[in-house]
């Protein structure tokens, strides 16, 4: 009861937070415009004033209705599951949602710490391609460890830090481990299947878009990952 | 000419040619299968080919995404049904009582009385399209100014506030977030950039196709992560009974309320077939004598809500074609397409390329009878796809939508993009929002910004001016009982103690 009272004061804490962030920021382009008098800033202000006020009621709502059920018809047809599903699983506590937190931070520290250590953003140099590779070395450690205790946190960082790394490394180099990586956090422990697996999806994505369709996926910047990308895309086309 | 010749024409054109024919045929296999694989949709598919389109003809490219939105809201039926997941949020209703129906053993039937209602409520709702699209794009040319729109706008968001998301307050939270999203990039009246904070990535505005993907594919996949990891995941008894065409014969009456109520809820902007779903499911609960059914297995519900969501599809291409205006995520695409090809959907449309109407026109209709030819014999083989462990099937649908999102501006920043979408989205998920309010918020922002900047131009920013527009102030009046209506539900109306039956909600969408 009362962990849920708190989850209430920080869901409203964290939308309020918001609006006055953007709010703040608002001032940044509060610009008149010649031929519309309410200027840049008025349609964006109305909105946060407006989500002020939905945060508020949200919250007064869910602390005069705590006992309450909401059993409205859409709100029992929108339900997937997903809310019950994460009280079951437990991972609503505090903790796990730092856990979470810091592993999906991981990508933005590849982002951006290799830029800082080289001190350029030139893709071509080949001193940030250095550190880009050592610091996607290092973070893979770091993701490896904080992932063993926390599965699905890892599950949604996964992607992300996938992403992140997609310009650098490239698609062809880096979607096997992606592949792999995800069978492995659902619970996947048949290696044999895996490898299966991963070789038929990779087969079949590059049989379909490098060689039927011709998208032009990231080859990636660093050797020898662009190499590699290369050569797949110039056997299959 | 009248509509019949018309139509002949349109066919004839559609099946002369072999390219034509082969997208044809593609868009309704496709539309079904991403309908039906669990986690991706007709979105991915769409947002996927959506680039490609560049290289088609208009008619092509706009008939192909036309064919996917009739058998995709089709397609995404069966995941509603067999996995409680719906494909689209247009099939929200349909695993309301679909997935309980899979629970007690009768998916096959489920899955059958959603094929014939899905072409009974397509077909119909094509014809209807064909004969009032025309006339309604006339009469928008002299009727339709931004004031107009703009109240169309407004009516369309209080009414997806109100019934996307746990509670009112979420429901508004949602699509004001999504409103806000669009702020982002530069202003529409004087090009002012906001909220970029100094990077190119915002300043160009968020994409709403890695957001959609994100939303839509990708917080999905992690849904059904969490239930895979923590073992929660079920899978469904499968058998295949089809229903006896008595059983359908008994629900006339429900399936002629849902092809009108589908019908007419397709027009609205911004959320179209997913409100006429939710309408038509509702009307089924609200008409019914035995209300306490519902919700536990009754093939009324599946048919109702299936039938209003293909009826809606037809009725979304009106405000598209005819205003100029999206029904929702894909309509917003087709606009997309129409773009690359320098052309502007409207009312123009019709005098300029009448061709291109009556080509996706009559590929509308055949897409929506080839649900029940085709549909038929795929629902075997989607049942085959149960039998794919989940965990094989999410790289897969990952990927595909990395492809998808990294396809539309060739940018990696939309991959990143789209996977934080599905980080935030499965955080709001949990937490009782609505991710489709979100998205449709994005997509109407930028329309109800600028049209808002117009009307108010046009009326020397005087809102009494919208006093002397009847049409305007009727959608805004309407708008605001609806709002009226959901804050009156949210704050007054005695709530049942038990979540075991559904209660419809009282909506006063006049």
């Amino acid at each position: 009861m009362n962990n849920s009272r708190i989850s209430y004061y920080v869901e409203a804490a964290l939308w309020l937070g918001l609006v006055g962030f953007l709010y703040f920021h608002s001032f940044d382009f509060n610009r008149e415009i010649e031929i519309y008098k309410y200027g840049a800033a008025a349609w964006p202000r109305a909105i946060l004033i407006l989500m002020a006020i939905a945060a508020i009621g949200q919250l007064i709502y869910n602390i005069t209705r705590a006992n309450r059920v909401e059993a409205g018809m859409m709100a029992s047809a929108m339900d997937d599951g997903s809310e019950e599903n994460a009280r079951d699983s437990g991972n609503t506590g505090l903790r796990w949602y730092l856990h979470t937190a810091l592993l999906v931070a991981l990508p933005f520290v590849y982002i951006n710490l290799p830029k800082i250590l080289a001190g350029t953003s030139d893709v071509g140099s080949p001193e940030l391609n250095r550190y880009k590779l050592i610091c996607a070395g290092v973070l893979a450690i770091v993701f490896i460890i904080l992932a063993w205790r926390n599965h699905v946190g890892a599950v949604l960082a996964l992607p992300v830090m996938f992403a992140a790394m997609l310009q650098d490394i490239g698609f062809y180099a880096l979607a096997p481990v992606f592949i792999l990586g995800v069978m492995f956090l659902m619970g996947e422990r048949r290696f044999n299947w895996m490898a299966a697996i991963m070789f038929a999806i990779y087969t079949l994505l590059m049989l379909l878009f490098v060689k039927l369709l011709y998208v032009g996926l990231p080859t990636g910047y660093v050797r020898p990952f662009y190499d590699f990308g290369t050569w797949v895309v110039t056997v299959l086309q | 000419m009248d509509v019949f010749a018309l139509f002949l024409q349109g066919t004839v054109t559609l099946f002369s040619d072999p390219i034509g024919i082969l997208i044809f045929f593609g868009g309704v296999v496709g539309g079904m299968l991403f309908g039906a694989i669990p986690g991706v949709s007709m979105l991915t598919l769409a947002a996927i080919l959506l680039p490609f389109t560049a290289h088609l003809k208009p008619e092509h490219g706009i008939m192909l995404f036309s064919v996917i939105y009739c058998t995709g809201v089709y397609g995404g039926a069966i995941t509603a049904i067999l996995f409680n997941i719906p494909g689209a949020p247009e099939n929200a209703p349909t695993a309301f009582d679909g997935y309980p129906m899979t629970q007690k053993g009768q998916a096959g039937k489920a899955v059958g009385a959603a094929v014939m209602c899905s072409a009974l409520g397509g077909v119909v709702s094509c014809i209807i399209m064909m004969a009032a699209t025309a006339p309604i794009a006339d009469w928008a040319i002299s009727a339709f100014g931004p004031p107009e729109i703009f109240a169309l706008v407004f009516f369309g968001l209080a009414v997806a506030a109100s019934v996307g998301a746990k509670t009112f307050w979420k429901g508004w939270l949602s699509i004001l977030l999504g409103l806000l999203v669009a702020v982002v990039g530069l202003d529409p009246v004087g090009g002012i950039e906001r909220y970029d904070f100094g990077m190119p990535y915002l300043l160009a505005g968020i994409h709403f196709i890695p957001v959609i993907l994100g939303f839509f594919a990708v917080s999905e996949v992690f849904v059904q992560a969490e239930k895979k990891v923590t073992g929660a995941y079920k899978a469904p008894k499968i058998s295949v009974d089809f229903p006896s065409f008595g059983e359908l014969w008994a629900h006339k009456i429900a399936v002629v309320r849902s092809i009108i109520i589908g019908f007419f809820c397709g027009i609205l902007p911004g959320i179209g077939a997913t409100l006429a779903a939710f309408m038509g499911y509702n009307e089924a609960v609200r008409w019914s004598k035995d209300r306490m059914e519902f919700g536990k297995g009754k093939l009324e519900g599946v048919i109702s809500s299936e039938t209003a969501n293909n009826a809606a599809t037809g009725a979304a291409m009106i405000p598209l074609l005819a205003l100029g205006l999206p029904g929702g995520a894909l309509t917003a695409m087709m606009v997309g397409v129409f773009q690359m090809h320098d052309m502007e959907p409207g009312p123009l449309v019709f005098i300029n390329s009448p061709d291109l109407v009556w080509v996706v026109f009559a590929a509308m209709f055949f897409a929506n009878l080839s649900i029940l030819f085709i549909g038929f014999l795929e629902t075997k083989t989607i049942i085959n796809l149960l039998r794919i462990p989940f965990q094989f099937l999410a790289p897969m649908i990952l990927l595909l939508a990395t492809v998808g999102a990294y396809a539309v501006r060739g940018l990696a920043v939309d991959v990143i993009a789209m996977f934080l979408a599905g980080v935030i989205g499965f955080f709001l998920r949990r937490s009782g929002y609505s991710v489709a309010g979100i998205v449709l918020g994005l997509i109407l922002g930028k329309i109800g910004e600028q049209t808002f900047a117009q009307a108010m131009q046009m009326l020397y920013f005087e809102f009494g001016g919208f006093f002397g527009r009847p049409i305007a102030l009727g959608l805004l009046i309407a708008g605001v009982l609806t709002l009226a209506g959901s804050i009156y539900g949210a704050f007054f109306k005695k709530q049942p103690q038990s979540q075991s039956q559904p209660q419809p909600q009282s909506q006063s969408v006049s």
